[in-house]
């Protein structure tokens, strides 16, 4: 399976099974296209007849004056045009041969095989606060409440929490905390006395702590950004962008926006990080469908590390994405994609994490296939140490599935997630991006669809657009460094 | 190669002889919390 596509002059395919990229010309381009038609099912050879059709083919369509460059011929030279195609198709045929082009999908037993294997716990996401002082209005957690109580989280239950992590572990070195919330800074002291504990227990057990924190900023200040940058791996900084954005969507209970307020420490907290290991992260929403411009605000204020993600919510709420704004939000894709590479230009590059993708260290197939973790390696504690799926999922009773005292009790549910991969939904067996996105998040799918198996399909084409966009960045670096 | 350029260098397929190890950073711990983005994480047993 490949998938090709023309984005900002360069034309991309991509092998979706290997995961090979290739940067083409027009004719190798259309070349690539004519063998997806032509070739063996099997084999994706093609025989000297078709061969010879898309010689004629391509003739017929690139004899004429302004292409002579392309084949770098003299005009008229309907010859060296022929020898030029005719190379081409066999560079085509080197790479089927290489393994790089028209690949199988061989993994879905390997999947299988890899999802059926004694799981462990390697990161929960403790809801420290089921309390916020925002009020966002699109916030899935209920400003904080999460379908239930206001409650933070006893320096006991989240002890507890960790020392099922480490005994669930297994021989899992690496361990994720993430403090969350509500909004985790309202709980501040349970949050410092817990890595404290953290760090004496993972030189007990050989174990290393990745701690992070996602706040809104509203209780920062120096003391605590220190603690953040002695102890947090990554801190997650969440503010939706240009002053009137962020004010309408994340007011404070009184009503008066949160921008002004937290703008200034967050400035601050990213220099102190050097600029490194944090996220500026947004949520857009149908009321800023031209979010690139919040994109480029945070860029021009200095921060090197953006997110700004659409917002998940059910079609009842005003300011859901629905399928009609898909092609606006494409277009803001696109031009964000071409203001980073100006930026990168002009030495003043900033990443964007749906943009991000790794073409030489990136995740084995296994880790691409296989699903986030939800349910099996990750979990979610309540503050009074209930274990859910995963934080989308906290207050959803039907998955409540056990608690930090008496760890995981429906292991029902455990074989659920664990048997939800790519290859579990239909919808993921004939798309490209499956190896970017693992087969969509649960969380999603069960609010749309009321199970896991499936896809919240505005979600999946945003998905695509993105690994199209994040691709074309890498074609267009590449170039440039050619 | 005259008209192709390719731009990575590990074939997927290969990463299923050393893959799976399960030290990588869990996708939600990164910054998404609500979608899920596999392709941008870092492999750490290279």
């Amino acid at each position: 399976m490949i998938h090709q596509y023309k984005n900002n002059g360069y034309n991309i395919v991509l092998d979706v099974n290997s995961g090979m990229i290739h940067v083409v010309d027009d004719v190798a381009y259309d070349i690539i296209d004519l063998f997806d038609k032509l070739g063996n099912p099997k084999t994706h050879m093609i025989s000297e007849e078709d061969k010879e059709t898309i010689v004629t083919e391509l003739l017929k369509k690139y004899n004429k004056p302004e292409y002579t460059e392309l084949f770098e011929i003299k005009p008229g030279d309907l010859n060296g045009m022929k020898a030029a195609i005719q190379e081409s198709i066999s560079e085509v045929e080197q790479l089927i041969k290489d393994g790089a082009l028209f690949t199988e999908d061989i993994y879905e037993n390997y999947i299988n095989e890899f999802k059926n294997r004694e799981t462990v716990v390697k990161a929960l996401c403790l809801h420290i606060a089921h309390d916020c002082n925002l009020a966002c209005r699109y916030c899935f957690a209920e400003e904080g409440e999460y379908h239930g109580r206001r409650e933070l989280m006893s320096y006991e239950v989240g002890k507890k929490a960790l020392d099922f992590l480490i005994a669930s572990s297994g021989s899992r070195r690496n361990l994720e905390v993430d403090f969350f919330g509500g909004e985790p800074l309202m709980n501040f002291e349970v949050v410092k006395e817990l890595v404290k504990y953290g760090r004496e227990q993972e030189k007990l057990h050989n174990k290393k702590f990745r701690f992070t924190i996602t706040t809104n900023g509203v209780l920062l200040d120096d003391e605590v950004a220190e603690f953040i940058n002695k102890e947090m791996s990554n801190v997650v900084l969440s503010i939706d962008g240009r002053k009137e954005v962020n004010d309408l969507m994340r007011p404070s209970r009184n009503g008066k926006g949160s921008y002004d307020l937290i703008l200034p420490k967050f400035i601050k907290l990213a220099e102190s990080r050097n600029q490194t290991n944090y996220y500026v992260r947004g949520t857009f929403t149908r009321n800023n469908l031209d979010f690139a411009e919040d994109v480029k605000h945070f860029a021009e204020l200095g921060f090197k590390q953006i997110s700004i993600e659409p917002v998940v919510s059910l079609p009842e709420e005003p300011y859901s994405i629905r399928e009609e704004d898909i092609p606006q939000i494409y277009e803001e894709y696109d031009k964000l994609a071409k203001y980073m590479l100006e930026k990168k230009k002009e030495g003043k590059g900033f990443n964007f994490f749906h943009f991000m993708i790794d073409l030489t260290g990136g995740p084995c197939v296994a880790k691409r296939l296989s699903g986030c973790g939800s349910g099996t390696e990750y979990l979610a504690v309540t503050p009074w140490g209930d274990l859910y799926p995963c934080h989308q999922f906290v207050g959803e009773t039907d998955y409540l599935m056990g608690n930090v005292f008496e760890g995981v009790k429906r292991t029902d549910l455990v074989e659920e997630f664990k048997q939800c991969n790519v290859y579990s939904k239909n919808q993921c067996k004939n798309c490209f991006a499956r190896f970017y996105c693992s087969g969509g998040c649960s969380a999603n799918s069960n609010k749309f669809h009321g199970q896991i198996n499936d896809t919240y399909e505005i979600g999946c084409e945003l998905q695509r657009k993105r690994v199209e966009c994040a691709i074309m960045l890498k074609a267009a670096e590449a170039v440039m460094s050619f | 190669m005259k008209r192709i350029k390719t731009l990575n260098t590990r074939n997927l397929k290969d990463t299923m002889k050393k893959g799976g190890c399960g030290e990588c950073q869990t996708s939600c711990q990164s910054a998404c919390k609500t979608s899920c983005t596999v392709g941008n994480q870092s492999c750490e047993n290279k």
